[in-house]
């Protein structure tokens, strides 16, 4: 058996967001020479727009490093980033995987946060050698000792010695990487087994076509093999092997125990999944690696372009988001209101909110999103029983026996003050409590059962702004529970339209209709005529509030002077008026899609 | 028939709500100013020698102001530079808290026939309010001087405070005086001026008690033999504003002074807004111009409704198939047709209802292109 190289050492960074993971990244290829200075863009490995912007690491990103340790040999890094954000734990999982270590970055001044322990979890499942690295030591409020002692007692990890930097001020960097030598192991593997790689990432290439992001167990790969992806069966002939550099940077193979891609012309992504195991295709019966769980979408909401005749260039913009984010799932959709659109589903609110913001802004137009829903199990009085995610969807009241919802454990941590109105926050949403610990004197850990439609709507928002921002939360989908589900539609002027249907708890009805009609009245603009909007339940109005009738847009002086500048406010008022969709009558902004989101008043 | 519109940019005391181009510490600068127009007149007189002028209206600012032998020079040099209608009518705006028998009888002199008085409110309190120089009673003295005169008193609507009584009280001193025709337009609170913030802070009637007031204003007006011609105004039988309804009429017009704009040829011009800018440009014989907008014909035509739809005469399908040879309503055939419930027709005129007026920007947009 021929070992994996020895040098090798394949880790990732765990950290809450705003820890500092993305910094220290840098810093540590700053000093293995990886990127010069001059050509490093500020935290290079969070490569799109929004995750600059938003801070978040969404993507992961690879890349190789050599570093040469005080003992006098040279090693090869191997550095995967994650995401920090709940919605992208699958992408976490994925990279750790890929992994024989974790550097774990905390905050001095913040403390182990909830998230930062999900992932730790996650880490020790997969069998990590977990480095804890105290980050922001410069900071006035720097508390090093506590966080350490935090780190020990939460966690249970050893901080003995563990490196303290500082990632801003580039201070103790080189003890990151000699912590990493000393304390993660080398991958294990046999070079000359026949090849299992999993595949962890991927994205489209216009030039390359699919590029697999691979880690081998077993094996090696090179130009020219034949290779096959175990679950579709599909074989393909490598093209070009490499590592990340942090630019893909093609090598002659790629050998066990290595992280790097693979291109081999590959033109649908679907037919390559993420999890799955590449082998050699002149050894088809090559066991394949354990993967991961499938990502199931739990969220789902319909997109649709403002101006309706922009839909083929909407459809583009999915496909090619789809190219590089094959959790995102789609499905033609047709509104009575809206038209023509997408009936899209996300791993999370957060993972939502970036596919519109990316559809927006890379390509450039302007979409209509509807409130986000789950995904329903109805069980009709013929026995058949199916999934609807689209209230509009939803059959008769009289052929549904009855409906079954998703349901998530929760685990909310915050410090103890928040306590009282985080429970009543569950409690609206008609969470049960399962259990309590305190982790310390200044943190609580609060589990709940909850359905989980209830949190994709403002239960983020809620439980931030009741704690100020100090609760964290994170939950998994449990499975299904059967619930009493009605389905809401609410009437514009007398005609129901379909895009602001919801299905809600049968008990949520009533002040759930009351407060959407009010944020309706409020956000519909008036217009010549009084419109009544009402919420209806199986055709029983169960509220209604009225957007009463514009009693005064007018300019008062028009005279010689007036008139290009009237011309030019009414161009104005036009323009509001295209950001707006007609519903039968009544002109709707294009926001009131979301309103439904809304269960409080402003 | 086209007209000339004169801006004089002076006044005592700046307005909290006014949005004009005036300059109230620089009334020294009148006599230089007043020479600029003069020489303005010069230069733009010469390349309109085949119009003929029916009004001539002095706004501002406060024309009352300066001094009036520089109206009455302005109306001889005007007269000199175009060429007048044989009744033309010509106004001049005036504040009340800035009149004087021998004022008025220099503009007389000058040929002025018509007054439009600045009287807004009837309340004492509310004038000081919008930082006006006058009380009620300098409205009534000046309507004393103006006995037999063709005079007209502006009213404003949406005051902080204002109750139907006190526009009761406005309307009925306005019309006791003798006024024979009254504006009354809502307070628009433009960003910029003071009393924007009272409108930032709610303080203002807001859009509904505006509508309110106005539907009692015009009652008011209708009982005291005030017939509504246009959105704001409202005047005695034959005493319409001929100067504004050319306006509407999409007529031509030629503005002279700082910030004034004028309609030629099919064109939209602007002069400058800065005073010093505008004395430099005319002294150097140049014209004072700093935008021209060419009005392309599907944006003449919107203009010609929207302009239209302002007055009681609506718009007619003959003189709009005069001005552009095709059919109004097909050539606005979707929005019309939209609308349409919104108008009445009686044969070649189309109105908007009444109750409807009020709103007409809403209806108005859906006329626009794109």
């Amino acid at each position: 058996m021929a070992k994996a190289n020895r040098n090798l050492r394949n880790f990732c960074i765990i950290a809450h967001i705003d820890h500092g993971k993305s910094t220290i990244a840098d810093r540590i290829m700053e000093l293995t020479g990886q990127v010069s200075k001059r050509d490093m863009e500020e935290q290079l490995l969070d490569s799109m727009d929004i995750e600059r912007e938003r801070g978040i690491t969404i993507k992961l990103a690879p890349v190789r490093m050599y570093y040469t340790a005080l003992d006098g040999q040279e090693y090869e890094f191997n550095l995967i980033d994650t995401p920090g954000h709940v919605d992208f734990t699958y992408e976490v999982s994925r990279s750790l995987a890929a992994c024989e270590g974790a550097l774990l970055v905390v905050d001095a001044t913040q403390g182990v946060e909830a998230q930062t322990l999900a992932n730790v979890y996650l880490a020790l499942e997969n069998d990590l050698e977990i480095v804890p690295v105290i980050n922001k030591i410069d900071l006035q409020s720097a508390r090093v000792d506590e966080a350490k002692q935090e780190i020990e007692e939460v966690i249970g990890l050893d901080c003995e010695g563990c490196p303290c930097v500082s990632a801003k001020e580039g201070i103790n960097i080189r003890d990151i990487l000699e912590a990493v030598v000393k304390q993660i192991p080398p991958p294990e593997g046999d070079t000359e087994a026949p090849l299992k790689a999993l595949i962890f990432d991927s994205y489209y290439d216009n030039y390359k076509g699919v590029i697999l992001f691979v880690r081998l167990k077993d094996g090696g790969v090179k130009v020219g093999d034949k290779i096959k992806a175990c679950l579709s069966e599909k074989t393909y002939e490598v093209t070009e092997v490499g590592a990340f550099a942090p630019f893909l940077q093609p090598k002659e193979s790629l050998l066990a125990g290595e992280v790097g891609y693979i291109a081999a012309s590959i033109k649908s992504i679907e037919d390559v999944a993420v999890g799955d195991t590449v082998i050699s295709a002149e050894k088809p019966d090559t066991p394949p690696l354990p993967g991961y769980k499938k990502v199931q979408p739990v969220v789902f909401c319909g997109i649709y372009p403002l101006d309706g005749s922009k839909f083929l260039d909407l459809k583009e913009a999915i496909l090619k988001l789809k190219l590089n984010d094959a959790s995102l799932i789609f499905e033609p959709d047709n509104s009575v209101a809206l038209g023509f659109g997408f009936r899209c589903g996300f791993l999370g609110l957060l993972h939502m909110e970036i596919i519109q913001e990316r559809i927006e802004r890379e390509f450039n137009l302007e979409i209509i999103t509807t409130a986000p829903s789950v995904s329903y199990l109805v069980h009709k009085t013929d026995g058949t029983s199916f999934y609807v995610d689209n209230p509009s969807h939803l059959p008769p009241v009289s052929e549904i026996d009855y409906m079954e919802e998703p349901i998530v454990e929760a685990e909310i941590y915050s410090p103890p003050d928040y306590l009282g109105s985080i429970m009543e926050l569950c409690q609206d949403k008609r969470g049960v409590f399962k259990d309590m610990t305190y982790l310390d004197a200044r943190r609580v850990k609060l589990e709940y059962r909850l359905p989980l439609n209830e949190i994709v709507y403002d239960f983020f928002d809620e439980l931030k702004s009741r704690t100020r921002g100090y609760a964290s939360f994170d939950y998994e989908l449990v499975g299904y529970e059967r619930s009493k589900l009605v389905r809401m539609d609410i009437l514009l002027n007398g005609e129901i339209c379909d895009a602001l249907s919801l299905i809600v708890h049968e008990e949520r009805a009533y002040p759930r209709g009351r407060t959407l009609c009010e944020n309706l009245r409020d956000a519909i603009p008036r217009q010549l005529f009084e419109i009544p909007v009402q919420a209806a339940i199986g055709g029983k109005i169960i509220a209604r509030e009225t957007v009463k009738a514009v009693r005064k847009d007018v300019l008062a002086k028009c005279y010689g002077g007036d008139i290009t500048r009237k011309k030019k406010l009414l161009e104005k008022q036009k323009e509001g008026k295209k950001r707006m969709r007609r519903i039968g009558t009544v002109d709707v902004p294009s926001e009131v899609f979301m309103q439904i989101l809304k269960t409080n008043k402003d | 028939m086209p007209g000339i519109y004169l801006h004089i940019p002076f006044c005592k005391h700046k307005c909290t709500y006014c949005d004009f181009t005036s300059f109230p510490d620089r009334l020294a600068f009148s006599e230089a100013y007043m020479a600029c127009l003069y020489k303005e007149m010069e230069l733009l007189g010469k390349g309109l020698g085949k119009y003929t002028f029916d009004t001539v209206y002095f706004g501002g600012g406060t024309p009352s102001v300066v001094d009036p032998k520089y109206i009455y020079g302005a109306m001889q040099q005007l007269r000199k530079c175009f060429r007048l209608s044989e009744k033309p009518e010509i106004t001049i705006e005036m504040n009340p808290g800035t009149v004087s028998e021998q004022k008025i009888a220099l503009y007389k002199k000058a040929g002025i026939n018509r007054y439009s008085i600045g009287l807004q409110t009837a309340i004492d309190e509310q004038l000081a309010e919008l930082g006006r120089i006058h009380t009620a009673r300098d409205f009534v003295y000046a309507c004393s001087l103006l006995k037999g005169e063709n005079f007209s008193a502006d009213v404003m609507l949406g005051l902080k405070g204002q109750t139907e009584e006190d526009l009761f009280k406005t309307i009925e001193l306005a019309s006791r005086c003798g006024a024979k025709h009254i504006s009354m337009y809502a307070l628009t609170p433009e960003d910029g001026t003071p009393i924007y913030t009272d409108y930032l802070n709610g303080e203002l009637p807001d859009g509904d008690e505006v509508r309110r007031l106005y539907d009692y204003g015009c009652m008011l007006l209708k009982e005291r033999g005030y017939l509504r011609y246009e959105v704001s105004n409202f005047a005695k039988k034959g005493f319409e504003s001929r100067h504004n309804l050319n306006y509407w009429r999409r007529g031509e017009y030629v503005g002279l002074g700082v910030s004034a704009s004028s309609f030629l040829f099919g064109k939209r011009y602007t002069n400058t807004f800065d005073l010093d800018d505008y004395m430099k440009c005319v002294l150097s014989g140049f014209a004072p111009v700093v935008e021209s907008e060419d009005v392309e014909k599907e944006d003449a035509k919107f203009e010609f409704i929207m302009l239209a739809l302002r007055t009681e005469y609506g718009v007619s399908s003959a003189a709009y198939r005069a001005a552009f040879g095709s059919d109004w309503k097909e050539d606005f055939g979707e929005a019309f047709q939209k609308m349409r419930a919104y108008f009445t027709e009686e044969g070649d005129i189309t109105r908007i209802k009444e109750e409807y007026l009020y709103v007409q920007n809403t209806i108005l947009t859906e006329f626009m292109n794109g």
